[in-house]
């Protein structure tokens, strides 16, 4: 909606969406490091916007990380190219693996990432949360370090979590929640792509009602959802896909954890899984901390504050938390 | 079974008209009646695909769960006369309901696992959306977590037995048993956390406490016996590590079920009473799972059919007083003999029955389970002495205490029962009475 009335960022939004998809299909490293940059130098200015002095800032943050890290990306893949005959596989893998951490903003290079998001709109924070993480995975399923992984994967959930504690705002929290889903995702890249294909979906599928969710009604801070004055039907929409973020089990996003758990029990991983099951109920508490609003149906609320939203909106957004309200369960009919 | 389900699913639509309060309830009764009306064969897990892999002691729960939800409609009218968010409490219950009847009918563990969790947000719903007081949200949180805590490592333990066995069928449980203690203690929390055994009992009088009477009818009734029901059926894999591990449950829950009803005297809210006590009737029943023989998973069985009508029951009628008084205090419901007399003869059915008098299930159960620990070890005597007299105790000081005595001098004016009230009574009071009858049916279920 944003994108379509302005014809420089349709621009930009379409070398985003190139860029990835250069980085992911070039058969080099140096192709992929072109891929890398071309989608920051095409995000950021997506980011900026005239109005807002916090998205400037956001930019320049954005700027300076991620020119950092395609800068690391592209030092070691030289020197990998310079010394292949040395044997330096783990530090090579685990220089390339961190400067592409940090692209994606994961756990040590991760600070940046709640700041940044703080900065940005509803419509941003749905892109850097999902599809700037598309081309840092991809790369890093090329040449993981698989000691080195499984311990920033544990830290990511970890650290996703204890970030997210007394957080208000609500962007700080999708932020840490995406770390925390991140553990996930370089686990379920570990087994194998097309169940990080099906978790990535899943969880840019309900990142995108929440963030839509969010823009319709202008919500940042957790605060704000307890005094607005919201259609029912929208409120039970939010709790119903933020418990499904959460992967509580009768919901659409229990379905991909489901297969990420199944399948690091079938590896053997038991002590991977019990840190990521934990952290997880974790994060139920506090997207619940979040949906206190709407899991109380008599609450206080401000008459003279009324949401009001476009009812083509409100349809969508009930299509939308009818399929992670049922879709585990019309998927599981498959297996009784 | 798919016939149910799409009646359940076609009861949906349903929820969102106006004034379709009792048509919801009329149609969860008349789906009992032809529930009731399946031929089953009883023995076990005949009727794969007709019956979705129900054997006796699903289909007895099932129909439990149908009973209880259709009274639950029936009981919470105050909702339909304050028009309190109508629609989405029927949505809720139905889909409540569809858990509990996958969640009973279906083979395969996970799904079980699936349906198991499922249940548990529109319990959740329940309590946070229809609640009294502001401390509903503490309950809900502690009802939530403390359930997902313990059911997280169940799922590993599931997907561990899936690896190991091939097949997460819990018909093929039967032919392997492990001797891993740590899948011993994943495989059963989840079940003790939800039955609730003492120790990680202190999410159900929260919950029950802060429940609306709905909520408080489900809880005690049917979510209760899922962890039981789990137990019924994980015990099958853990033979050999229960052999090893099973007394320290059997302890725990007898000695605790004990302090549990000598706690019940000092409650003075009679909700938190009657949850309490069923606290203290869920130790028996794990007491008599935990014992793995014959008589102990007869009597189980029969306990959580009884035991589901009787609270069920106890819980309305303090729902009823409540709606009446204002309060559930025992300090100011006390003396009711003086304005509700026939109410009085409910509570006296409905308290006997809890404390195992003649003609209830809960005396079946209660002998059984007294068969089964007993030919396990003579010490349980003790206890067992102890949890059957005080359960005697605690139901006649609730009885006394409310319908005895002086009534309080701050109440205002009321009306006595009405007929929905007794009605709702009666049907809780005449199946735990009259399914005696046929109690051969409840006896050979496995």
């Amino acid at each position: 909606m944003l994108f379509m009335i302005n014809s420089n960022k349709m621009f930009f939004f379409f070398t985003l969406f190139f860029s990835t998809l250069i980085s992911i299909s070039s058969n080099s490293w140096l192709g992929c490091w072109i891929g890398l940059e071309i989608n920051l130098l095409s995000f950021i200015p997506l980011i900026t916007s005239p109005n807002n002095l916090l998205n400037s800032e956001a930019s320049l943050k954005y700027f300076l990380t991620q020119s950092i890290a395609p800068i690391n990306f592209l030092f070691s893949i030289l020197l990998k190219l310079l010394m292949l005959n040395f044997f330096f596989h783990d530090l090579f893998s685990i220089m390339i693996n961190s400067s592409l951490l940090m692209k994606m903003g994961s756990i040590p290079f991760h600070f940046w990432f709640p700041n940044i998001m703080e900065g940005l709109s509803w419509l941003n924070c749905f892109i850097l949360m999902t599809w700037q993480k598309i081309s840092p995975l991809i790369l890093l399923s090329y040449y993981m370090n698989i000691n080195f992984i499984s311990i920033i994967m544990i830290f990511n959930c970890i650290i996703g979590v204890i970030g997210s504690f007394n957080q208000n705002s609500i962007r700080k929290l999708m932020a840490f929640s995406s770390i925390n889903n991140l553990g996930w995702m370089m686990s379920s890249l570990m087994i194998s792509e097309s169940i990080w294909k099906l978790f990535f979906f899943l969880y840019s599928f309900l990142i995108m009602i929440m963030c839509i969710m969010s823009y319709l009604i202008n919500i940042f801070f957790i605060n704000q959802l307890f005094n607005i004055n919201l259609n029912f039907f929208f409120k039970i929409s939010i709790m119903i896909n933020f418990l499904s973020l959460g992967g509580l089990p009768p919901l659409l996003g229990f379905f991909s954890k489901w297969m990420i758990i199944n399948f690091l029990i079938m590896n053997n991983m038991f002590l991977i899984t019990f840190f990521f099951i934990m952290s997880s109920l974790i994060m139920i508490f506090v997207y619940i901390r979040i949906i206190y609003s709407s899991l109380l149906s008599y609450s206080f609320k401000f008459k003279w504050f009324k949401n009001f939203i476009k009812y083509n909106y409100i349809m969508i957004i009930n299509f939308f938390s009818l399929i992670s309200l049922s879709g585990m369960i019309f998927s599981t009919f498959f297996f009784i | 079974m798919m016939k149910f389900m799409f009646m359940l699913l076609f009861i949906i639509p349903l929820c969102f008209l106006q004034n379709m309060f009792w048509l919801v309830y009329l149609f969860l009764m008349l789906m009992m009646f032809m529930f009731m009306n399946l031929s089953i064969n009883i023995m076990n897990f005949c009727n794969l695909s007709y019956m979705l892999g129900c054997d006796m002691i699903s289909y007895g729960l099932i129909i439990l769960s149908i009973w209880i939800s259709a009274l639950m409609i029936m009981s919470s009218q105050s909702l339909l006369k304050m028009k309190f968010y109508l629609n989405f409490f029927l949505f809720n219950i139905i889909m409540l309901m569809l858990m509990l009847f996958l969640t009973f009918s279906v083979m395969n563990m996970f799904m079980f696992y699936l349906f198991f969790e499922g249940s548990l947000i529109p319990t959740l719903l329940l309590i946070m959306g229809w609640g009294y007081q502001p401390e509903r949200i503490q309950a809900g949180m502690y009802l939530l977590f403390y359930t997902l805590f313990a059911s997280l490592p169940l799922l590993l333990g599931i997907f561990y037995i899936y690896i190991n066995n091939y097949s997460m069928m819990m018909y093929f449980f039967k032919f392997n048993s492990y001797e891993c203690i740590y899948l011993y203690v994943a495989m059963i929390l989840a079940f003790l956390v939800k039955m609730p055994m003492y120790f990680l009992h202190l999410w159900l009088p929260k919950a029950h406490v802060e429940a609306p009477i709905s909520g408080s009818m489900i809880l005690a009734a049917v979510m209760l016996k899922l962890g039981g029901y789990g137990l019924l059926r994980v015990m099958m894999i853990l033979q050999k590590i229960g052999l090893k591990m099973n007394y320290i449950m059997v302890v725990i829950s007898l000695i605790g079920g004990l302090y549990i009803s000598l706690k019940c005297f000092c409650q003075i809210d009679m909700k938190s009473l009657i949850a309490y006590s069923s606290v203290a009737h869920m130790g028996m029943v794990i007491g008599g799972i935990m014992t793995m023989n014959y008589w102990g998973y007869l009597g189980s069985y029969i306990m959580m059919i009884g035991h589901g009508l009787c609270s069920s029951g106890m819980f309305c009628l303090s729902n009823i007083n409540y709606e009446r008084l204002g309060s559930r205090s025992l300090f100011i419901n006390k003396g009711l003999m003086n304005f509700m007399p026939s109410m009085s003869m409910w509570w006296f059915l409905l308290l006997s029955s809890n404390m195992a008098a003649p003609p209830s299930l809960n005396l079946m159960g209660e002998i059984s389970l007294i068969n089964s620990m007993m030919s396990w070890s003579w010490i349980t005597m003790f206890m067992l002495m102890g949890l059957s007299f005080f359960s005697a105790g605690y139901s006649l000081y609730l009885y006394s205490y409310t319908q005895h005595g002086g009534y309080s001098l701050g109440l205002y004016s009321f009306f006595s029962g009405v007929s929905r009230e007794y009605l709702t009574l009666m049907l809780h009071w005449l199946p735990l009475n009259l399914l005696v009858l046929k109690i051969d049916y409840v006896m050979i279920w496995f």
